[in-house]
């Protein structure tokens, strides 16, 4: 792909739905204008009057990709789905500012009918005794395989699967697929009509879009340099760039 | 060091001529070598070890579909083996090839040699623990490797501390499965010290199932309405409370990491402030470092909370380091594997295995 000459620093914003709309809302909050680019077929944009900085639409979760290869210097997306691409963040990315909205919680959640289980440590034993009882580990179904494993190393437990999930997680323990998820949730209410509840200490992560920076492979020479101060400056992240000049 | 290693001619012969003597001296000793498969199915290491193994375990999916693993370590394949052969007990096996663990900071080899020795079946645990013990040492000593040092710890010291407290079951449970991790025990202690556990749960049978019967249609998600029932009814009855003193001593206890007669005058002296009795797993202790005094090893470390990364060990620990600190081999006692794996009654289990490359570069730098 080429780009034209005059770009020096490439940012990837959510490509659809809300979380692009919001984004949208956030810049012209603080006087910078997304514009549309006339037959990229949306996948790219620019910022009124900044001719140095490339915007590209892509998907939330290709973000925190693009974000890891250094294919873009920095990215808007979920710092939910940041984490998970990156379990260790330390010199691989720079979470700059959260935004305040794309406000989601990544959750424990058991059945209902577990009237016994209201706390990891609840489901620490009944992890320990299903293995014993049914010669098998209890069953996590989730699409956050690395935040489950963290959180669940923290509070202990050991004895489970993770079960990859590609959709619908919340349907699992009522289908026989797992016993337990982990997902995200907003409101609860999914949850609720699927005969689950959250873990009282169940909540992994309060997420939130979040600009972050890419540290590894993302060439930042003088022009991508100069060209992030001048937008943070604009966004009025100049701590945040001071920040992140001390990381490159 | 990288995390593909590279063998030169040089490199390969020496480590070869290294496995022969240590697989020569396990041979003599009775242990006839095994080599399972490199790959093996997913499931064996996936459903039965914990995460703590997974996450170091590479997967792939052969082109049929089935899920595929690397071997993380030869001890489980071997002991599956063991459970689906059937074989005469006690069974002695040792083993010699690379094993795959995924390294979270990059640099480390993803690929390394072990040798190594296993112990089913042999009812006198002592005993047990000694064989392995010494053959470890001359192992060491076989390679060449004369100056090292031993730490140790025993989980089952532990397990008998724990049994001794007035606690409900599955909370003496709960701590003794946590025993390899260090921090969370002694928050657990902490909890039930100030009496935090207090259940919101209703004491009635009748209630508790009323209760589940207010939950609608919500799935048992993998549990039996009884297993949700007896847990819930443990759960209200229970009282906790440990006193303040008794938890402090434990805490204090599994703090200890010291030379071996001071870290057992420690624990002489913690457990009599709690008022707890544990002579026969501390005369177990002395016993190990008896034997390896008489085999004249005199540097040797206890350590209270050494746990071990793989979660599958339950009494005796150990490991031999290098004079730098380098981990050269580590073992230990595994009671319970072989029936995680469907063996149908218990069988005891001990070994060790050695982490060869280190071996052979402590070995050569010594020279």
């Amino acid at each position: 792909m080429s780009k034209p000459k005059e770009t020096k620093l490439v940012i990837a914003i959510p490509s659809k739905g809300r979380l692009k709309e919001a984004c949208g809302e956030w810049f012209a909050a603080r006087g910078v204008v997304l514009e549309q680019e006339a037959g990229s077929r949306g996948y790219r944009a620019r910022f009124a009057g900044m001719p140095q900085i490339e915007v590209m639409l892509l998907s939330a979760s290709e973000i925190a990709n693009a974000l890891l290869a250094g294919d873009v210097h920095l990215g808007i997306t979920g710092e939910d789905l940041l984490r998970e691409a990156a379990p260790e963040l330390e010199g691989r990315l720079y979470l700059a500012a959260p935004m305040g909205f794309g406000f989601a919680d990544v959750v424990v959640a058991v059945s209902r009918a577990w009237i016994d289980v209201s706390t990891m440590a609840d489901l620490d034993d009944v992890c320990a005794a299903f293995a014993a009882t049914h010669k098998k580990r209890l069953r996590v179904a989730t699409k956050y395989a690395e935040l489950t494993r963290g959180w669940f190393a923290r509070n202990g437990i050991a004895d489970y699967r993770i079960v990859p999930s590609a959709g619908a997680t919340e349907g699992a323990p009522a289908a026989g697929t797992a016993e337990v998820i982990v997902d995200i949730t907003t409101t609860g209410a999914t949850l609720r009509d699927n005969g689950l509840k959250i873990l009282d200490d169940g909540v992994i992560l309060k997420s939130q879009a979040t600009l972050a920076a890419s540290l590894r492979g993302a060439v930042w020479d003088e022009d991508a340099r100069a060209a992030c101060k001048a937008l943070f400056a604009t966004l009025g992240l100049e701590a945040e760039f001071k920040a992140l000049s001390a990381l490159l | 060091m990288t995390a593909f290693p590279y063998y030169g001619p040089a490199d390969i012969d020496a480590l070869n001529m290294q496995a022969v003597t240590l697989l020569k001296l396990f041979k003599a000793k009775g242990y006839d070598r095994q080599e399972p498969s490199v790959l093996q199915p997913a499931a064996l290491f996936l459903d039965r070890s914990g995460e703590e193994i997974r996450r170091r375990t590479f997967t792939l999916t052969d082109p049929s579909g089935s899920d595929l693993a690397l071997r993380p370590d030869l001890t489980i394949p071997i002991a599956k083996r063991v459970v689906e052969s059937g074989p005469h007990f006690p069974a002695r096996i040792s083993y010699n090839g690379p094993v795959f663990r995924h390294e979270s900071k990059g640099g480390k080899p993803v690929q390394f040699f072990q040798a190594g020795v296993e112990l089913f079946g042999e009812a006198d645990k002592a005993k047990g623990d000694a064989e392995i013990l010494t053959l470890a040492v001359e192992a060491l000593r076989a390679a060449g490797c004369t100056d090292f040092t031993i730490r140790m710890g025993d989980l089952g010291l532990f397990g008998a501390l724990v049994d001794a407290l007035q606690l409900p079951e599955h909370w003496r449970s709960r701590l003794k499965r946590h025993f390899w991790r260090a921090g969370y025990v002694e928050t657990l202690l902490d909890r039930i010290g100030h009496g935090d556990e207090t259940s919101h749960l209703p004491q009635d049978e009748k209630d508790i199932a009323a209760l589940l019967e207010t939950q609608g249609d919500a799935p048992l998600a993998g549990r039996t309405r009884a297993e949700v029932i007896t847990r819930a009814r443990a759960e209200a009855a229970e009282v906790l409370k440990l006193d303040g003193n008794v938890a402090g001593a434990i805490t204090r206890l599994l703090d200890i990491s010291a030379p071996i007669a001071q870290a057992l005058a420690d624990i002489r002296a913690l457990l009599k402030t709690a008022g707890i009795n544990l002579d026969a797993g501390l005369a177990a202790v002395e016993a190990r470092v008896a034997l390896l005094q008489k085999l004249g090893v005199d540097r040797i470390d206890f350590n209270a909370h050494f746990g071990r990364s793989m979660e599958y060990y339950t009494g005796f620990v150990f490991e031999l380091r290098s004079k730098y600190g380098v981990e050269l081999a580590g073992g230990g006692r595994y009671d319970n594997l072989l029936e995680l794996l469907g063996a149908s009654a218990p069988v005891t289990a001990v070994g060790c295995a050695i982490h060869t490359e280190r071996l052979l570069a402590t070995v050569k730098g010594a020279a």
